[in-house]
């Protein structure tokens, strides 16, 4: 049993035991190392400005994305290697991301600076943001209030880094890779225990490992992505003394298509499943694209949307209409449960002790089905959505032969309009048959005022988005 | 080797992109360095009845405890009116108003202290709202009113009038960088601060006054700021103060770094605004005589409330001519935390407002509304003389609107948009055209005026220090290349330092986007000085009586790294060698330069006067797409053109052009402050509170700056930047407006600002739910 992270920052190895490896990466970075280039400034991965790249071993080496800081757990990080603004170029020298930036004025106070350069970087590392709508994706995740992120388009469209620049260049992987295969699959207990504080962080390297965790500790909190956990305790929760942290368990991070079925293991990140669903599902990748930003897609994952159990969750609609099933898996053996019946109530859902969920499965769309998946929010990037509805419907020439419909954020949980759905099968799919369904659904749907929206709002959403959905299937529709 | 007119990197581009540029939260821990945070008040509105901080002292690694009895000095100050307290005092007056100052050994046990400390309060119904306040007549300050002609008479008289109520919501500054201080006990009882400030004099002076001493005992340098957009001109004070406090007790170095919610929830925005407008109109659009009463909600207390409704009133004509008018303004006495200065400065609230008019003229009438404009923007010679008595002097605005609307192809796009919208039943398009005409000067005459310290040294490098405080706008790159150009020597070998009340005192606030104009005018001053000095002492190094040369420094000149007599060119000294020469000499190498701007006055009372040095004008076409059932808009296309004179760095001035734009339309469409009825803030943080990310920039975005000749009033014939481009935006809101005008022409549109999603939809349902409902099959809908 190791009792150590192994964690390597701007080449430097690290082992960090106990409480230490619950402190978040930037507060390490900042107030340990005092490596002050990473700043702070939301806390909860809404700014970007905390950005560093994480480098994973993978077939090839080391791949590195960019990830927030704030919200990343030490614990989380095991056998990863982070690079930060400081890491990025030699000392004293700019790389070509940087440099760009100074040419091109694309920083102003500079405080968002490091973050956008770290972003474009790991961009650069990948191949990508070569043309402006992927680069323009790849910093959604950073926000800017001074330049008006013209001047960064431009800076990142003209960047050229060069090959000594690249991180397996300045950081020769293969030590590194060495190193982190020896310590692959031990498991991981960080324990303290003293007068002031107990904690334990069990980071098993198997899933086998994790469920008798899970049966010793049943209260224990498990751990995925953090991306809501980790803005939590920068809020002021505290964690609880037990944490499972599934990060290094293999089993749960393969995501595949087979057989017109989408199946992803629950740790899988938002981001693999985006490249899976690229070509095959366009409808769920298009909410995926606007679902959080790279950074956070990077950490958060397929299982942490559904045991979040946010009736706002970006991924739960899709699930619903197609009737996704959930695995969950315990040390005395597994079993399966519908999306539709998971859920009880606000955060309540049918998990028992000692239980994980393991595997999400979702049926794809077949021949003859219509798919239309809807996100509201009121800034179309890196924003939690005011409203979530996903149609499908299955068609006999016009008559409708089969209708789901679900809707997030109009209730306590994601939630099906089963009336209208009845409503809607055996009927000709016309504006007026949509315009009767929509008045349905708002009688089916409870939602509240907040700060993301008024009732009346979101029942107008609720109407508003069958007919909508009719007429965007029209041959002619006319649209920008 | 001219720099001014180069796009010059910013001054600390390098240190940006490497995270090497040092912030105050960045500055190494001194020795025994205490984290010091603050709890406000549960309440928006009461008595304190109990402060206990009795268990939070007993938290281990919490140091000290300090409420307003605490406090040696003043516990009260404000620039306008004394009417801000340091730390509350018996009564609360808004949600988080600071109560106790906690000191601690780390930020844990900061954390646990602040959560130990008990205030109970009694609570009042606090007033929020305009509405609560007009109703409870609680203003903050007197009316002040601007006004000139009939306005009655030919209200009535006019062919068409049509009166209404406008409201603009509040906006966030969200500079990345929240507010921070750092402070440390100087020698002989004096206080060393690192203020993230935009007033180094106001910090200066404020913690003195609390803590009791003098000004010579204080010392406040701040070398950047990450951001401040207004933000941090008055409210750096309070966190400046809690460091300052803490050190002078405790003898210890005190640093406060807001949290973003922290600072957020209780620092000051951008006004909200809500006005009654009436207008009369001629069938052609003129405008024949307005009346707006403005209510901005100024918060709990004064602040710089005043002055931003000033600059209101003074902005309510933006770029059009009004006969008859007649402004005023109040301020509303709330209890949300003291609104203040916000780029911009008032001017938005009042500009939107008559763009708002004219929009709904042009619906009344029918007619494109950029007609209606060009037939009241202010003209060439006539039609030329603000409400307040100002000429529009040197006015470039007609020729912006026809070579604007010529290179954007308004006409054609019309046209365009008119054929989608009958077609598409998904989506509606949108477009707008709006002017803008910023008056430039602190309309508080004083503060017109900059000081700057020039040093030469002897290797032909020098050191700048102004009263300017770098906030991202570059101003102090600007001033480098000013600097370097008098000089004629390379930039890199002057450089900009720190802003420090120790080498430039009694300085005005980097604001009003005056930065450069002062500041710049002043280094250039200083230079000057120095050049007269080093003239003299080169004629006679050049003088050649062999060849009959007397002295003459009337022929001295600096040129390219060199100084030579203008009658023997081909004699050069480089400049480093004159310097060293010259102190050989005691000839005196620094100079202090002081600058105040000329010819303005403006008197309150009578609302008559000439406030501004120049305009800064321009106009922007925007183009929008709305979703008709969901209310989603995006900016599908911008084109400015803006008049800044001759630019001193068009790299920078374009960032601040484009900056300002998008913050702006941030303000008029997505961001969006939400209170509580308890008076607390539920967008406290990007999670809520949405400023424009990325992919919310126009996929076409075309700036242009006009070619201006005839402005030579100001430094390098140069014009302000900082916050005219912000009120471009407006024609983003304009361009929303007008969509909607599409979905029912000829009907009332209620759109207020900001035209977020939500709001769009609202108005378009409304529109909509005025038509014969459809019959719906197989179902019977309760209520229709």
């Amino acid at each position: 049993m190791r009792d150590y992270v192994l964690i390597y920052i701007n080449g430097v190895r690290h082992q960090i035991r106990g409480q230490q490896a619950r402190l978040s990466l930037s507060n390490f970075i900042r107030r340990e190392l005092g490596q002050i280039g990473t700043k702070i400034v939301c806390s909860e991965g809404d700014c970007g400005a905390c950005s560093v790249l994480v480098g994973r071993a993978c077939e090839d080496g080391i791949r590195y994305q960019a990830i927030d800081s704030c919200i990343a757990f030490l614990f989380q990080l095991d056998s990863t290697h982070i690079v930060t603004v400081e890491g990025i170029s030699k000392a004293g020298q700019t790389n070509g991301v940087q440099q760009a930036l100074i040419d091109c004025h694309g920083s102003q106070c500079g405080f968002c600076t490091p973050g956008f350069a770290m972003a474009m970087t790991a961009m650069q590392e990948n191949g990508c943001g070569k043309v402006v709508d992927e680069l323009r994706a790849g910093l959604t995740g950073n926000l800017c209030r001074c330049t008006g992120y013209v001047s960064i388009l431009e800076a990142g469209l003209t960047t050229e880094i060069a090959e000594g620049e690249r991180m397996d260049s300045m950081y020769p992987p293969d030590t590194m890779l060495q190193d982190f295969a020896t310590h692959a699959d031990d498991n991981m207990a960080l324990v303290e225990d003293n007068e002031e504080s107990a904690s334990r962080t069990y980071c098993p390297a198997t899933l086998r490992s994790a469920l008798e965790v899970l049966q010793d500790w049943p209260q224990a909190m498990i751990v995925a992505g953090a991306t809501d956990i980790g803005v939590r305790v920068n809020k002021g929760q505290t964690l609880p003394e037990t944490i499972l942290d599934l990060n290094r368990v293999k089993e749960l991070e393969q995501a595949e298509l087979v057989a017109g079925k989408l199946v992803m293991g629950a740790r899988v990140s938002w981001t693999s499943v985006e490249s899976l669903s690229r070509a095959s599902i366009p409808e769920f990748y298009r909410v995926l694209k606007v679902f959080g930003a790279p950074q956070i897609r990077n950490m958060g994952t397929v299982g942490g949307n559904v045991i979040n159990a946010s009736p706002i969750a970006d991924s739960l609609p899709f699930y619903f209409v197609m009737d996704a099933e959930l695995e969950l898996q315990s040390s005395s053996g597994s079993r399966k449960v519908s999306i539709n019946d998971f859920y009880q109530g606000y955060k309540k859902f049918d998990l028992r002790q000692g239980e994980l969920l393991t595997r999400v499965t979702v049926p794809l769309p077949k021949e003859r089905e219509l798919l239309r998946l809807f996100k509201v929010s009121r800034r179309l990037d890196l924003d939690i959505s005011s409203f979530t509805a996903a149609i499908r419907m299955r068609l006999d020439g016009d008559t409708i032969t089969e209708a789901a419909l679900a809707f997030g954020a109009v209730g306590p949980t994601v939630l099906r309009a089963r009336n209208t759905e009845a409503y809607l099968v055996g009927r000709e799919l016309t504006e007026a048959t949509m315009l009767a369904a929509g008045e349905l659904a708002v009688a089916e749907v409870t939602p509240i005022s907040d700060v993301r929206g008024s009732e009346d709002y979101r029942l107008q959403l609720t109407r508003n988005v069958f007919v909508k959905f009719y007429l965007e299937h029209q041959p002619d529709a006319v649209l920008v | 080797m001219t720099s001014v007119g180069k796009p010059l990197p910013h001054d600390s581009a390098r240190g940006h992109v490497t995270g090497s540029a040092l912030f105050i939260d960045d500055m190494p821990a001194q020795v025994g360095e205490l984290h010091v945070g603050f709890v406000g008040s549960p309440v928006a509105c009461g008595e304190i009845m109990r402060i206990d901080v009795e268990a939070a002292l007993k938290t281990p690694g919490v140091v000290a405890c300090y409420t307003a009895e605490d406090v040696a000095g003043h516990n009260v100050f404000g620039l306008i009116v004394a009417d801000d307290p340091f730390l509350a005092q018996e009564e609360v007056m808004y949600v988080g108003q600071p109560v106790v100052v906690v000191a601690a050994e780390n930020p844990k046990a900061l954390e646990l202290g602040r959560r130990a400390v008990v205030i109970e309060c009694r609570e009042q119904t606090p007033v929020l709202t305009i509405e609560q306040a007009i109703q409870a007549n609680r203003y903050l300050g007197p009316v002040r009113k601007i006004a000139r002609g009939r306005v009655d008479e030919n209200l009535a008289s006019a062919p068409h009038r049509i009166a209404g109520t406008f409201k603009s919501g509040g906006q966030e500054q969200f500079y990345l960088e929240s507010q921070a201080a750092l402070a440390y006990p100087g020698e002989q009882g004096q206080i060393v601060v690192h203020s993230s400030t935009q007033n180094t004099t106001e910090i200066q002076a404020v913690v003195a006054e609390v803590l009791g001493l003098g000004q010579h005992e204080v010392i406040c340098i701040c070398k950047r700021m990450g951001g401040a957009f207004g933000g941090k001109e008055t409210q750096a004070a309070i966190p400046a103060i809690m460091a300052a406090l803490v050190a002078s007790k405790t003898g210890r170095a005190a640093r406060v770094i807001y949290n973003k919610d922290d600072d957020m929830c209780v620092t000051g925005k951008r006004h909200e605004y809500f006005t009654r407008w009436d207008c009369g109109f001629d069938n052609a659009g003129h405008l024949l005589a307005l009346r707006c009463e403005y209510f901005s909600n100024g918060g709990a207390t004064t602040d710089l409330s005043p002055s931003v409704m000033e600059r209101t009133l003074l902005h309510g004509d933006n770029a059009y001519f009004l006969p008859h008018v007649e402004f005023t303004g109040k301020v509303c006495f709330t209890n949300l935390p003291p609104n203040t200065a916000f780029r911009g400065f008032g001017g938005p609230q009042g500009m939107l407002v008559i763009e708002n008019v004219l929009e709904t003229i042009a619906e009344k009438l029918g007619l494109d509304a950029l007609q209606v404009r060009r037939a009241n923007v202010y003209g060439v010679g006539t039609r030329n003389v603000t409400p307040y008595g100002q000429v529009v002097d040197k006015n470039h605005l007609p020729e912006i609107f026809e070579t604007l609307a010529a290179d954007s192809d308004y006409e054609r796009r019309r046209e365009e948009i008119a054929q989608f919208n009958a077609k598409s039943r998904l989506q509606v398009r949108g477009l707008a055209l709006t002017g803008m005409k910023f008056g430039i000067s602190f309309t508080t005459k004083f503060l017109n005026q900059g000081n700057a310290l020039v040093n030469v040294y002897t290797d032909g490098t020098i050191q700048v220090s102004t009263g300017a405080t770098e906030m991202g706008q570059g101003v102090n790159v600007k001033i480098r290349q000013l600097v370097a150009d008098e000089f004629a020597i390379d930039p890199r070998r002057v450089l900009m330092m720190a802003t420090s009340t120790e080498k430039n005192n009694n300085t005005s606030p980097t604001a009003a986007s005056a930065g450069t104009d002062l500041n710049g005018a002043a280094a250039v001053v200083a230079c000057q000085e120095i050049k007269t000095r080093l003239r003299s002492f080169a004629a006679e190094h050049l003088a050649d009586s062999e060849s009959g040369l007397v002295a003459s420094p009337e022929h001295i000149c600096f040129a390219e790294g060199t100084v030579h007599d203008d009658r023997r060119p081909q004699v050069r000294i480089p400049f480093e060698q004159l310097c060293e020469d010259a102190r050989r000499d005691r000839v005196d190498l620094g100079s202090r330069g002081f600058f105040a701007t000329p010819g303005i006055d403006f008197n309150r009372e009578t609302g008559r006067g000439t406030p501004f040095f120049y305009f800064t004008q321009g106009a922007a076409v925007a183009e929008v797409v709305i979703d008709r059932f969901t209310g989603e808009m995006r900016v599908l296309r911008v084109d400015l053109l803006i008049d800044i004179g001759k630019s001193i760095n068009p790299g920078v001035d374009r960032g601040q052009i484009i900056g300002g734009f998008v913050q702006g339309m941030g303000w008029v469409t997505n961001e969006c402050l939400t209170y509580n009825d308890k008076g607390e803030l539920l967008s406290h943080s990007p999670t809520t509170y949405k400023i424009p990310a990325v992919t919310d920039i126009p996929p076409e975005f075309n700036v242009r700056m006009f070619p201006n000749h005839d402005n030579t009033q100001n430094i390098g014939s140069s014009k302000a930047v900082g916050e005219p481009p912000l009120m471009l935006a407006l024609s983003v809101w304009a361009a929303a407006r007008n969509a909607i005008s599409y979905v029912k022409p000829g009907a009332e549109i209620d759109l207020k600002s900001p035209a977020t999603g939500e709001e769009i939809l609202r108005v378009i349902t409304a529109l909509q739910q005025d038509t014969e409902p459809t019959q719906l099959p197989g179902i019977v809908i309760p209520g229709r």
